[in-house]
């Protein structure tokens, strides 16, 4: 079946390829990728068919979905792809296109834990883990979550009470700045 | 003595967040390991987070911009660069691999970390150190304790060896580096179906019952096979196998009691380690019952 450019919608389509680095337009529906995906289980459309409504111009339905948001990221798919399609490298094309846009995804504990682990980069230079997990249990409103594991890692030496900050934390705001100055000019993705 | 002649080779070191938290234990075991290899290795000053997996899910130039920065700090140490967690490694290595083919890419990163990109170091995960660089015969060799009636079922995880062309470390599905190691240490393995699996990863945090499900599975076919333990090389796997554990359990009503070790603290114990020194007490399963049994500690 030829797809035309309207269908397909493929200005989409094109910044997803050049987001990724890898074609879209190459797939041609095996299903290895959804047979070996450990997390297709957990998703409204397995991968083979993210990339099938892809080619059907239906975008939105994706970045509206939590499948994207459900990826492991384990590289299976990529690893197997007849046709190297780095599926894997689509789906963070897909998570940044949402997340950009701040639109009607489904799943928002997994964007509320990337959000507030890439926070922690930005005001400590490395993960403070305790933080991390109360953080993320007071603003998803799961005050209990891991309750009872807190003591058990916290006497253990596995959690820290306290962090200290990064001696290069300067320079890692400049290269958040920067990267966000080159956006503004239109000279990054 | 110098330290030239004090040690065999030398690498830079980084650790990675994970190392200094919650998988304190494999920080512990890989210096103990290297001290009685007499390898060197010096930590790179004031190294930082690579962004892990929450950086590229959502922004690859932050991603990649992150690991470059810290390649570029890890020029100030001499020796190849050691890495002991399987994400860090595979963002590491994912970064040298996409900027050297990809000129708009590199430019970007090296606008957002004002600077070159520094991309020889070769990065190493301590797997190949010891199987490759150190050698498995002189491995074997050093042996001082063989891990004799230990049957280990030896768990790579994803990004050990996928997408093959960045890690460049084994067969992306059919691996043996962990299997050898084990040999040369003198323990046995375990023929089980689930060591490529995804344990689930950094769900742990925002999605917990995902874990639950993912690493029930490699449990229970670990155990299905007779192993007494489970090797791993990821603190993010050692995580969510060994401190999910009793969580997965009790959801799942069965027991495992499965001690989850890592490959450095396996191959300390056959050096001649001892157990006080690799940071068993740290974990949740505690494996000195099953090393006592063995008659290993």
């Amino acid at each position: 079946m030829h797809l035309s450019n309207q269908t397909m919608k493929v200005g989409f389509v094109k910044k997803v390829e050049a987001l990724s680095g890898t074609s879209v337009r190459r797939c041609f529906q095996c299903g290895k990728c959804s047979a070996g995906c450990p997390m297709s289980g957990f998703m409204e459309h397995p991968p083979n068919r993210i990339v099938r409504l892809l080619q059907l111009g239906q975008g939105d339905r994706v970045l509206a979905g939590r499948s994207i948001w459900y990826c492991a990221s384990c590289e299976t798919c990529t690893t197997r792809c007849p046709n190297k399609v780095n599926l894997a490298s689509i789906m963070d094309a897909l998570r940044k296109l949402s997340w950009d846009a701040d639109g009607p995804s489904k799943e928002s504990y997994v964007q509320l834990a990337n959000r507030l682990f890439i926070e922690n980069i930005r005001s400590y230079g490395r993960q403070y883990e305790l933080r991390l997990g109360a953080a993320f249990n007071m603003k998803s409103g799961q005050f209990l979550k891991d309750l009872m594991l807190g003591p058990k890692l916290l006497s253990r030496g596995k959690l820290k009470m306290f962090h200290s900050k990064n001696k290069n934390l300067p320079e890692i705001e400049a290269i958040f700045s920067r990267i966000e100055e080159m956006r503004k000019k239109g000279e990054a993705l | 003595m110098t330290a030239a002649k004090k040690h065999i080779m030398h690498y830079s070191y980084y650790p990675g967040c994970s190392l200094h938290a919650s998988g304190r234990e494999y920080d512990i075991s890989t210096r103990a390991l290297f001290k009685a290899l007499r390898l060197g290795l010096q930590e790179v000053p004031d190294w930082f987070c690579c962004g892990a997996t929450p950086a590229h899910n959502v922004d690859e130039l932050l991603s990649l911009s992150l690991c470059a920065k810290n390649l570029s700090l890890a020029e100030e140490v001499d020796g190849d660069l050691a890495v002991a967690c399987a994400a860090c490694f595979s963002r590491l290595k994912t970064t040298q691999h996409h900027l050297k083919k990809d000129d708009v890419k590199r430019r970007q990163v090296e606008t957002a970390i004002d600077g070159p990109a520094a991309l020889g170091k070769p990065v190493k995960h301590i797997l190949e150190i010891l199987a490759r660089d150190f050698g498995l015969a002189r491995l074997e060799e050093s042996v001082k304790k063989p891990l004799l009636g230990l049957k280990v079922a030896c768990y790579y995880g994803c990004l050990l060896t996928r997408p093959p062309e960045v890690p460049d470390l084994d067969d992306c599905e059919d691996p043996s580096i962990m299997e050898d190691i084990l040999r040369a240490l003198g323990a046995e393995q375990v023929k089980w179906s689930h060591r490529m699996e995804c344990c689930g990863a950094n769900f742990t945090l925002s999605r917990p019952g995902v874990v639950l499900k993912l690493s029930n599975a490699i449990l229970e076919s670990a155990q299905e096979a007779g192993a007494d333990c489970i090797m791993v090389a990821c603190p993010l796997c050692h995580g969510n196998l060994d401190i999910r554990q009793q969580k997965i359990e009790a959801k799942n009503q069965t027991s495992y009691d499965t001690p989850i070790f890592y490959i450095t603290q396996l191959a300390a114990l056959a050096m001649g380690v001892a157990a006080d020194k690799l940071g068993f007490e740290s974990v949740i399963v505690d494996p000195r019952p099953l090393l006592t049994d063995k008659q290993l500690i």
